[in-house]
């Protein structure tokens, strides 16, 4: 009976005392916790665009086939104090005008910013806030 | 009739010499940077010879012109600087060759952005590191293509051509930079370097720069100072440090023991790398100091 009450509590006995193997790893240096929150994104066109896709930290955060010269949505991202990249990729009709889409952004804290891109056809353009 | 026609041939080869010889004769230019000096091969071609003092992977804070080097500066048209401090020779260089070619010191017309002095830590000085700008390096063609039109006025259809092609390859770099750091949140976008090189880019990039002194140097920092940089590290949440050389390994194991940083690719701080390295032209330098920092701080 004593045998088995030893060898019941022994193993978690040794588990709790038994010396490290390994040194524990160091501990990492912790960046600042960014959690996601929701921003705000009003588009307008000069000329609608064929297509839209919008991207944050290389995640598809918005895609749009044939949108309107006006449209909005509320988006959730990592939005720290030092701002956002956005990558906008815009795909106007071959051959047009010049075309310009303005990007109003209304960040967490409830504050509007608004940026420009002007192009023709195909533009890739990576769009800094605030 | 004879004689006239005699005459007119030899005026005609005569006139046919002169101008092989013009079409022979390049326009000499002496650099002191290897990032001008590919400007001047960018932007002169073929109607160029460009002479680059400082080598590839030699360090230009170190360089000191030998007699050989003044000798082809004295014959030079063109003498291209990186200046803000950068070539603390120049006064000299000046006086010994009596250079009648154009002296430009390319970097005195950009902005400048300051530093602490790495041989005396209590000076502030100019930092002359402003190619890590891709805007600036922009301005710098500029510059050297508008001295070469004013050398050589006849070429500067060449000259304005082959400008506007660097200058594209130059856009499409910009365009390359700011997707690639798009990958990376902007509160990640902490340089901790032990060589002061990077503020222009940091500016232009939306990144912060923490010079951590004493891990490239022979001297031993104090614990104090040791123990700073630690904490500095843990507050800032960095993953990566970039050490320009790592002469102090027992300093750089105390400190990625204690924060858990990884010591990340070294970085082009000075100028390009030789032509077997990554570095070899501008864009492969920059895409190279990019490409490791995004991967080292993502």
């Amino acid at each position: 009976m004593a045998f088995v009450a030893i060898a019941l509590l022994g193993w978690p006995l040794w588990q709790l005392t038994r010396p490290e193997a390994d040194a524990a790893p160091a501990p990492r240096a912790t960046a600042p916790l960014t959690i996601k929150k929701a921003i705000h994104l009003h588009l307008t066109f000069t000329t609608a665009p064929k297509s839209l896709v919008i991207k944050h930290l290389d995640g598809e955060v918005w895609k749009v086939t044939a949108p309107e010269v006006d449209l909005e949505k509320d988006v959730s991202l990592d939005y720290p104090a030092e701002g956002v990249d956005l990558q906008f990729h815009v795909e106007w009709p071959e051959g047009g005008p010049m075309a310009a889409m303005r990007v109003e952004l209304t960040d967490p804290a409830g504050d509007t910013h608004d940026k420009s891109v002007w192009g023709k056809g195909i533009v890739d353009e990576v769009v800094t806030f605030p | 009739m004879h004689f006239v026609k005699t005459s007119l041939l030899s005026l005609i080869a005569f006139l046919a010499v002169v101008m092989a010889a013009q079409a022979a004769d390049k326009i000499r230019v002496s650099s002191f940077s290897t990032i001008l000096t590919e400007i001047a091969q960018q932007v002169g071609g073929d109607r160029v010879e460009v002479t680059g003092h400082v080598k590839p992977g030699v360090d230009p804070h170190e360089f000191e012109p030998k007699p050989t080097d003044l000798k082809t500066v004295g014959d030079a048209q063109l003498i291209l600087l990186s200046a803000k401090h950068m070539e603390g020779y120049v006064g000299k260089l000046k006086e010994a060759t009596g250079t009648k070619g154009a002296l430009v010191e390319v970097g005195d017309g950009f902005a400048t952005l300051k530093m602490k002095s790495e041989k005396d830590p209590d000076k502030v000085i100019d930092d002359p590191h402003w190619w890590h700008s891709v805007a600036n390096m922009e301005k710098a063609v500029k510059i050297v293509r508008d001295e070469l039109i004013k050398i050589s006025p006849a070429d500067k259809p060449a000259f304005t051509d082959n400008a506007a092609k660097y200058l594209s390859t130059l856009d499409g770099l910009e365009k390359w930079v700011k997707n690639e750091l798009a990958k990376l949140p902007r509160d990640k976008r902490k340089l901790v370097t032990s060589h002061d090189a990077f503020q222009y880019f940091a500016r232009e990039n939306g990144f912060t720069i923490y010079a951590i002194e004493g891990i490239s140097s022979e001297d031993q920092p104090s614990s104090k100072k040791v123990g700073e940089i630690v904490a500095a590290i843990k507050t800032q949440g960095v993953k990566a440090i970039f050490p320009e050389s790592i002469e102090n390994p027992k300093v750089m194991t105390e400190i990625t023991r204690e924060t858990g940083v990884k010591i990340a690719p070294e970085l082009y701080a000075d100028g390009l790398g030789d032509e077997k390295s990554d570095a070899a032209t501008y864009v492969q330098m920059y895409k190279h100091n990019v490409t490791a920092i995004v991967e080292a701080l993502k």
